[in-house]
């Protein structure tokens, strides 16, 4: 018993001791919320950045990756938001996803443009898709259809508003296309569209390459400035003559609440550029299939502007289809 | 086929940490299962940060072993508390707890577990015997075909619940607890009250804790006393459990019945265990001679409920593997595991990776063998519950389950949601509604709605579209049958008589 007391007493003095050791961040663990649950590709970035983010922040801390489901993500973010700004809560979080909600009209408890960006991890472009015996082979051809048919994730959800800013640029509006919304995920759309349920959808390159690789997709057009560098031959809306449609994209970017202190904040900055420039980390991305693009904590904050920008300019044409 | 087949043998023998893993996996799975509210999702999800140093291979015997075993695991609390301990069990409640009550809970787990384990085989081997046809199998199922399967979910449940009215109340109260939450589709929050917690509507396992464990522990509560009076805790024997195997045996046909159901059920996205297990119970009990006594202690329910329940996870591979589509939320998790070590699931995995395919079924044979032997070993010390008194099982019970509510999403929302339905559930035991019919209306509620909006679209609004879809006809059809089997027998029965 007696030992027990003094283990504690020693416990409690060292606890003090560290405690008087200010400036030292970081001094305890830092949990990085996940606004989504375990398992998606949220999920995933996270689990596999947070072993090389930790491992920059010193030996005596662990990175902890905390999912916080709900509300499509804008539970999450608000928790984040609301956050003490002290370096120990950082998210990961969803653009457009986030930004899309309040161009909508929805309330939102948060504001991306005032949140302490850390950096950007993945950028994923859209790659437009019909099925591999379909006869539209190009934009040209899909213009001349009579009947499209978008399968779609639900309202809300990035593809739609971005298949929804396609249409408007490509002139298809006027024919009345259909927008089969409602798919839960990037995966169920491309299935229903190998099955027939509609004609043409939008998925990120990487998750739809396995289905055109395996021959029951065809690729039309990738949004981005450069074409995809594993879909080589499949131009880019910009050559095509669409410039504005380079900006679709699905961007996950590490951030803190509003007013992080800047010596805390330099050395997130500063220690998510050494991580994210860790061979082992590089190669532990290419194993999970992450579309590592990074961007630096000003120029990600940069970007968060540019999104809103961007989506407030085609506001009129993300009215719900259905 | 045979080639990766023995290459996948010769790893899972080459090391005996792939066995260490394995028995780790069954092991948690297994306590997992057993505890209301905790399941497969957040056993994987607690798992998946000690794989980062494994093989791919090694990850999935790992998660192999916790989802071959959690469903078998659940049902133990079926059957000792009338509570499952994951959704799929819930029709093991039924027959289980009955038995439990009549002092033959040995029986019931040795059943459950045996049923389990060949279920769970003969699932496995279905598996192996579609994957090449997989793909076709998942094409098959469209907007209307998923609206007709689910109706004919729904058209089950009128058919086996007692009381037709009350069920008919229960399932609508479901229906109605299902339309809570954002409308993708319309886009639409309903009967949110502007409550962010509404927003993606009730989860089904803080509903679940609260009809079934919460409900229970007030029913005995007001009872008083043990949850058995029949003989005492020197009285339990093991061969009780072995009787229950020996009954699993006998009854074969409803095990392979079973078993064929779930692993159908299985392979269908979105529909899940519940409704599997469910339909195999109404089936065997509307096709079985004798069957008076299903509902109050027929060790026949445990069997058909149990067989299809661990079927449906080889089903539930078909989709995953084949498409990276998650038949349920436990694969959504596994489906996370198996990006992260590089795995990707869809049309090339079944090619490429043939023999990492043959190591996760075989770990899911092995965990699914393992976990049946393994409870009915601890069956004879898990018998013993029912013989506690309540002062101490109530708490217990009640703690542990609203912590599992709570760890479900980190939300003190679903502790309080789990309150309400044990409030609600009480009621429904004291005036006889059933609550299972609650249960899978609400799990089927946003699948049948979003199905039949998407294909209203699809035929812009022309309804016989529905009858130009193979698929969506012979559901149609098997729904009409399923009404029809209760009025045949009352005429068959009335011709007998007169």
């Amino acid at each position: 018993m007696r030992q027990w007391l003094l283990a504690a007493g020693v416990m409690i003095l060292s606890a003090g001791c560290s405690e008087s050791n200010e400036g030292q961040f970081p001094r305890e663990n830092i949990s990085i919320i996940i606004p989504y649950g375990p398992g998606g590709g949220f999920d995933t970035t996270v689990r596999v950045f947070a072993p090389y983010f930790a491992a920059q922040l010193g030996d005596q801390v662990n990175v902890l990756p905390q999912n916080m489901p709900g509300t499509g993500g804008r539970r999450g973010t608000a928790s984040v938001f609301r956050a003490d700004p002290d370096g120990y809560t950082l998210g990961i979080l969803n653009m457009p996803g986030l930004v899309l909600p309040s161009i909508l009209g929805e309330t939102v408890d948060y504001d991306l443009r005032q949140m302490s960006w850390i950096g950007r991890i993945e950028s994923q472009d859209f790659v437009l898709l019909v099925q591999a015996d379909s006869d539209i082979h190009s934009i040209e051809d899909l213009q001349a259809q009579d009947r499209i048919t978008f399968v779609s994730i639900g309202y809300g959800a990035t593809v739609l508003a971005a298949i929804q800013i396609i249409a408007e640029q490509l002139g298809l509006m006027n024919r009345d296309p259909i927008f089969l919304t409602g798919y839960e995920g990037t995966t169920d759309q491309l299935v229903a569209l190998v099955r027939g349920d509609g004609n043409a959808t939008l998925s990120p390159v990487s998750t739809a390459l396995q289905y055109i690789e395996s021959g029951n997709l065809r690729p039309i057009a990738v949004t981005g400035e450069n074409r995809s560098s594993v879909l080589a031959d499949v131009p880019t809306f910009v050559e095509l003559g669409y410039p504005d449609l380079s900006q679709l994209n699905v961007q996950r970017l590490l951030a803190g609440p509003p007013g992080l202190d800047s010596a805390i904040m330099a050395l997130l900055r500063d220690a998510f550029l050494r991580a994210i420039d860790d061979p082992e980390f590089k190669s532990a991305a290419a194993t999970a299939q992450m579309d590592v693009a990074p961007l630096d904590g000003e120029l990600a904050a940069v970007e968060v502007d540019a999104n809103f920008n961007f989506y407030e300019k085609f506001k009129s044409n993300l009215a719900n289809p259905n | 086929m045979f080639e990766p087949l023995i290459t996948a043998i010769m790893f899972l023998f080459s090391d005996g940490l792939n066995f260490f893993y394995l028995i780790l996996g069954v092991s948690v799975g297994i306590l997992f299962g057993i505890i209301p509210g905790l399941g497969g999702v957040t056993a994987i999800a607690l798992l998946l940060p000690l794989t980062f140093g494994m093989s791919p291979e090694q990850a999935l015997i790992l998660m192999g072993g916790v989802m071959g075993a959690v469903s078998a695991g659940g049902a133990v609390t079926a059957i000792l508390l009338n509570t499952p301990g994951t959704a799929p069990n819930a029709a093991t409640c039924f027959d289980g707890y009955p038995l439990t009550q009549q002092g033959k809970a040995g029986l019931a787990i040795g059943a459950a577990a045996s049923a389990s384990a060949i279920g769970g085989t003969f699932g496995l081997f279905i598996l192996v015997l579609v994957l090449p046809i997989a793909k076709t199998i998942v094409l098959w199922f469209g907007p209307p075909a998923f609206f007709m399967l689910a109706l004919l979910g729904l058209t089950s449940l009128t058919v086996s619940s007692g009381n037709m009215l009350r069920g008919l109340i229960a399932g609508c109260l479901g229906l109605f607890v299902g339309f809570v939450g954002y409308d993708e589709i319309g886009g639409t929050a309903r009967y949110t009250g502007g409550s962010d917690y509404l927003w993606n509507g009730l989860s089904i396992v803080p509903v679940l804790i609260g009809l079934f464990a919460i409900a229970e522990m007030i029913s005995l509560f007001v009872k008083g006393g043990t949850i058995t009076t029949q003989g005492s805790q020197s009285s339990i024997r093991f061969s009780d459990t072995i009787q229950g195997v020996k009954a699993t045996l006998k009854n074969y046909k409803i095990v392979m019945c079973g078993s064929g159901i779930g692993a159908l059920i299985g392979a269908i996205p979105g529909v899940g265990g519940v409704v599997a297990s469910f339909m195999s119970y109404s089936f065997a009990s509307q096709i079985t001679k004798d069957n008076e006594n299903f509902g109050k202690g027929d060790i026949r329910g445990v069997i058909a409920s149990e067989s299809a329940n661990n079927a449906k996870d080889g089903g539930g591979l078909i989709p995953t593997l084949a498409f990276g589509v998650p038949g349920s939320a436990e694969m959504a998790v596994f489906l996370g595991v198996l990006i992260l070590h590089g795995l990707n699931p869809g049309p090339l995995l079944l090619i490429e990776r043939e023999y990492t395919i043959f190591v996760l079924i075989l770990t899911l044979l092995g965990a699914t063998i393992l976990s049946a032997v393994f409870i009915c070993i601890a069956a004879f010390y898990l018998v013993r519950i029912a013989y506690i008194d309540s002062s101490i099982l109530i708490p217990s019970v009640i703690s542990v389950s609203l912590v599992g509510a709570y760890a479900v999403n980190n939300t003190l929302g679903d502790v309080f949601t789990a309150a309400f339905f044990g409030l609600l559930g009480y009621l429904m035991i004291r005036f006889d509604y059933p609550r299972i019919t609650l249960i899978i209306a609400l799990v089927l509620c946003s699948l049948m709605e979003r199905n039949y909006t998407q294909s209203m679209i699809m035929f812009q609004g022309d309804w016989t579209g529905f009858f130009r879809d193979n698929t969506a006809v012979v559901l149609l059809l098997c729904s009409v049958v399923a009404l029809s089997i209760p009025a045949f027998q009352s005429i068959r029965k009335k011709k007998g008589y007169g």
